[in-house]
């Protein structure tokens, strides 16, 4: 497990996929709130009619944003990476060296699920302190324990939207296909947002990760919660699978 | 010893592709090579052989175990490369050699003494995706041999090889049998093969039809002979497939 582990983390570690979204994850959230709070404090009525609760210029405004950016870029990037993770081994047709090894498929497959929680929990760790960092900056003071809730909302916000994207991993794997993994993605923020409108509520494992952000905490149930980390873990569950069944037809 | 065997294997594609009641072995220190036109089922049978297809019927042994219940750790002693290299375009030569390394649980010691084997020292540093075609080849035979495996499954190990590379090749395979790992390997090469193969097993259609006596004047007429033959007892015609 240990050189299957090693040998994904060295894939994404070089791969200007994982940086590039890394860099637009945490970068991208915290330029967009700078110049939507530059936008807001300029007195632009637009911009304030539309940022709703995210136009207070303070921290409760600050976090309001993260959360609503945070829960479509984040399925996006998170998507992403991880059609990338699974379906780039058939793309670049290097799935044929990963049969014959002492390494297992299943045991690669792990690999790949395990570094890509790494890198969710690293995203989530670095928009937080982004976050943390561009709040002193605006002069917001010193977060009050109501704001350290927030901030680490924001953070379990990362990694629950990183464990409702996993059935990317099945798609791209099943279709053996980059783009495949990428519509996925798409599908899932389409799901997400439409049974949010829809008012689907906390039972929808796509959407009840945003929903408990924005709420505070308040509008999602705990088992409603590991619901949605349970079709996380069933979707990984099932990749693994396939990846120990796997064969390799021309 | 035998080091590969398999006993009456098929799997069909449909359209009569596919491979169809194979039964063949390679013993610890010989070089067999497979050679067929294209769609003969030479690539279908290394995959077979590696464990990337299950056999609709049949066995297949890898040193000694069957495929279905052979550990894992066997594969440790097995080294192959079937048409794309295990390197990642985004890493440089010596990280894909250390990359596979560790998948064969091999020492990475192997690493330094591959780079000079497969004369890819002054490429060592570069990204996979910026070599030559022909380097990328050298680098992926680095890559399925480095670890010293017992038994060598190369599907057109030559494609994209210079000559002074094929030379390569060929020296690195013949010390690879001399020490007692077993060879397989297909080509189209036939010169080729009949330098480096102590055996050579002629496909046509799916099936094995026979040696092919590489100490001939004329390979390539006793190949095309061979197959031509096959084809009329088939009723099939060479040039309408």
């Amino acid at each position: 497990m240990n050189a299957a582990l090693r040998a994904e983390a060295t894939k994404l570690r070089r791969s200007p996929v994982g940086l590039i979204a890394t860099v637009a994850l945490v970068g991208g959230t915290i330029a967009v709130l700078g110049g939507i709070t530059a936008a807001v404090a300029g007195g632009d009525p637009a911009m304030i009619a539309k940022a709703g609760p995210a136009a207070a210029l303070d921290w409760t405004g600050l976090l309001s944003g993260a959360g609503q950016v945070t829960a479509a870029a984040g399925m996006l990037g998170c998507g992403t990476v991880l059609a990338w993770l699974f379906a780039r081994e058939f793309t670049d047709g290097t799935i044929v060296g990963l049969f014959a090894l002492p390494v297992t498929r299943g045991r690669i497959a792990l690999a790949k699920l395990a570094v890509y929680a790494c890198w969710v929990a690293l995203v989530g760790v670095a928009l937080t302190s982004g976050l943390l960092a561009l709040g002193l900056a605006l002069g917001y003071g010193a977060p009050d324990r109501a704001v350290w809730a927030g901030l680490a909302r924001l953070c379990v916000l990362v990694l629950l939207t990183g464990a409702v994207t996993t059935p990317v991993a099945l798609a791209a794997t099943a279709a053996r296909s980059l783009l495949a993994g990428v519509g996925c993605t798409v599908g899932l923020v389409v799901v997400a947002q439409v049974g949010a409108l829809a008012g689907a509520g906390g039972w929808m494992p796509l959407a009840a990760p945003a929903l408990w952000a924005a709420s505070g905490g308040t509008a999602v149930t705990t088992p409603q919660l590991a619901l949605a980390v349970a079709v996380g873990a069933a979707a990984a569950a099932a990749a693994w699978w396939t990846w120990s069944r796997l064969t390799c037809r021309r | 010893m035998t080091s590969l065997r398999l006993d009456r294997v098929s799997l069909g594609f449909g359209h009569g592709d596919g491979v169809h009641d194979v039964t063949m072995s390679v013993a610890a220190g010989e070089i067999v090579a497979l050679v067929g036109l294209n769609g003969a089922g030479k690539s279908t049978l290394m995959r077979l052989a590696l464990g990337m297809l299950r056999p609709a019927r049949g066995t297949v042994h890898v040193l000694g175990a069957p495929l279905a219940t052979a550990p894992a750790r066997s594969w440790a002693r097995v080294g192959a490369l079937v048409e794309v290299p295990l390197a990642y375009p985004e890493l440089t030569t010596r990280e894909n050699l250390h990359l596979a390394a560790l998948l064969h649980h091999a020492d990475p010691g192997c690493v330094d003494e591959a780079l000079d084997q497969w004369q890819l020292r002054p490429v060592a540093d570069r990204r996979f995706r910026r070599l030559s075609l022909g380097t990328r080849q050298r680098v992926g035979l680095a890559a399925a041999l480095q670890h010293r495996p017992d038994l060598v499954v190369l599907d057109e190990p030559s494609n994209a090889l210079d000559p002074a590379s094929v030379i390569l090749l060929r020296e690195h395979l013949t010390r690879r049998a001399a020490d007692g790992a077993a060879v397989l390997v297909s080509s189209h090469h036939l010169d080729e093969v009949a330098r480096t193969a102590g055996r050579t097993l002629l496909m046509n259609r799916g099936r094995l039809i026979g040696e092919l006596a590489t100490d001939g004047p004329d390979v390539e007429r006793a190949f095309f002979d061979r197959i031509h033959d096959d084809d009329r007892r088939a009723g099939v015609g060479t040039a309408a497939r």
